[in-house]
C-alpha cells in the first residue's frame, strides 16, 4: 500500500470518532464478525454485540477530542495497530470535566479496502 | 519473560490471555523499575517502540532508548490491564495497560497508557513485537 500509514491511521481515527459522536449506530460498518471490543473491562464479540454496547452507552451525546495518535504495523498481513489518547465530553453534563480516555485498535485491511477493527479501551480516567 | 515458563504458550483465546497479560505486565514494570537494561531481552530484531511519539526499531535501539530515558529511578503502579487475542500472529496477544508513574524527586505522579503486542517465541514464551507508550495529560 503506497499510502502513508500515519495518514491512514489519522484518517481512520478521525472517521471513527466523528461517527461515534454523530451517528453511533454507523460504527457497525467499522467492525466485523471476528472483532472484539473490551470496553471498561467488558469483553464483547462480533459486530452486533459491539454495536449494541456502543449504542446503549448511558449518554445521549458525546464529543471526543483527540490528543495523540500513534500507529505501527501489526504483522505480516498488513494490519495496523493504532493507539489513541484524548478526552470525551458527554451530555447531560457537558460542563463537568471531560473524561480522559485511551483506546487501541487493530486495523485489518480486509477487502474491499474497508477497515475493520478490534479494540481494547482503557478505563476512562476521571479528572 | 524469565522463569515464567509457561502455559502462556497456548495463548490466544478470550480469557486465556488474561493470565499471560498479567504475568507479562508484572514482570515488565518490575524490570523497568529495578533493572531497566534487562528490558532489551524482551524485544527482538523486528520489534518496534513508539515512546511519546518517538519511533525506535529493533531490540538494540529499543534497549538503548529505554536506558537513556532522562531519569534515574521510577516506579510504575498499574491500574488496569486489558488483553485480547491478536489476529496478527498465531497465539499473539494485545495488552493494554494504564497506570501511574512516579519519578524519583518529582512531586506529582504522571499518568500513562501503554500497549504491547506479545508474540510467541520458540522457547514457549513471548517477546514484545509492538510497544506504544504515552503519558496522559489534562
Amino acid at each position: 500500500m503506497a499510502m502513508d500509514p500515519d495518514a491512514v491511521a489519522r484518517a481512520f481515527v478521525e472517521h471513527y470518532y466523528a461517527t461515534f459522536d454523530t451517528n453511533r449506530a454507523a460504527l457497525a460498518t467499522l467492525y466485523q464478525d471476528g472483532s472484539m471490543l473490551t470496553f471498561e473491562g467488558d469483553k464483547i464479540l462480533g459486530t452486533t454485540h459491539i454495536t449494541n454496547k456502543l449504542t446503549s452507552l448511558p449518554f445521549q451525546q458525546c464529543q471526543h477530542t483527540i490528543a495523540t495518535v500513534d500507529c505501527q504495523p501489526s504483522g505480516p498481513q498488513g494490519g495496523m495497530l493504532v493507539f489513541v489518547s484524548g478526552s470525551i465530553r458527554t451530555s447531560p453534563n457537558p460542563e463537568e470535566h471531560p473524561l480522559r480516555f485511551s483506546q487501541v485498535g487493530d486495523l485489518d485491511p480486509t477487502p474491499p479496502a474497508s477497515l475493520s477493527l478490534s479494540l481494547a479501551r482503557a478505563r476512562a480516567a476521571r479528572a | 519473560m524469565d522463569g515464567q515458563g509457561n502455559a502462556g504458550a497456548t495463548g490466544g483465546g478470550g480469557s486465556d490471555c488474561d493470565a499471560v497479560a498479567r504475568a507479562f505486565v508484572e514482570y515488565y514494570y518490575h524490570t523497568f523499575d529495578a533493572n531497566r537494561a534487562a528490558l532489551a531481552a524482551l524485544y527482538g530484531a523486528t520489534s518496534m517502540l513508539s515512546f511519546e511519539g518517538q519511533r525506535v526499531a529493533g531490540a538494540v535501539e529499543i534497549g538503548r532508548k529505554l536506558t537513556q530515558l532522562p531519569f534515574e529511578q521510577c516506579r510504575h503502579a498499574v491500574s488496569t490491564v486489558d488483553c485480547q487475542p491478536s489476529p496478527s500472529f498465531p497465539g499473539s496477544i494485545l495488552v493494554f495497560v494504564s497506570g501511574n508513574l512516579q519519578l524519583a524527586g518529582e512531586e506529582h505522579q504522571l499518568r500513562f497508557s501503554q500497549m504491547f503486542q506479545l508474540v510467541p517465541n520458540e522457547q514457549g514464551s513471548f517477546f514484545v513485537q509492538n510497544d506504544i507508550f504515552r503519558l496522559n495529560y489534562g
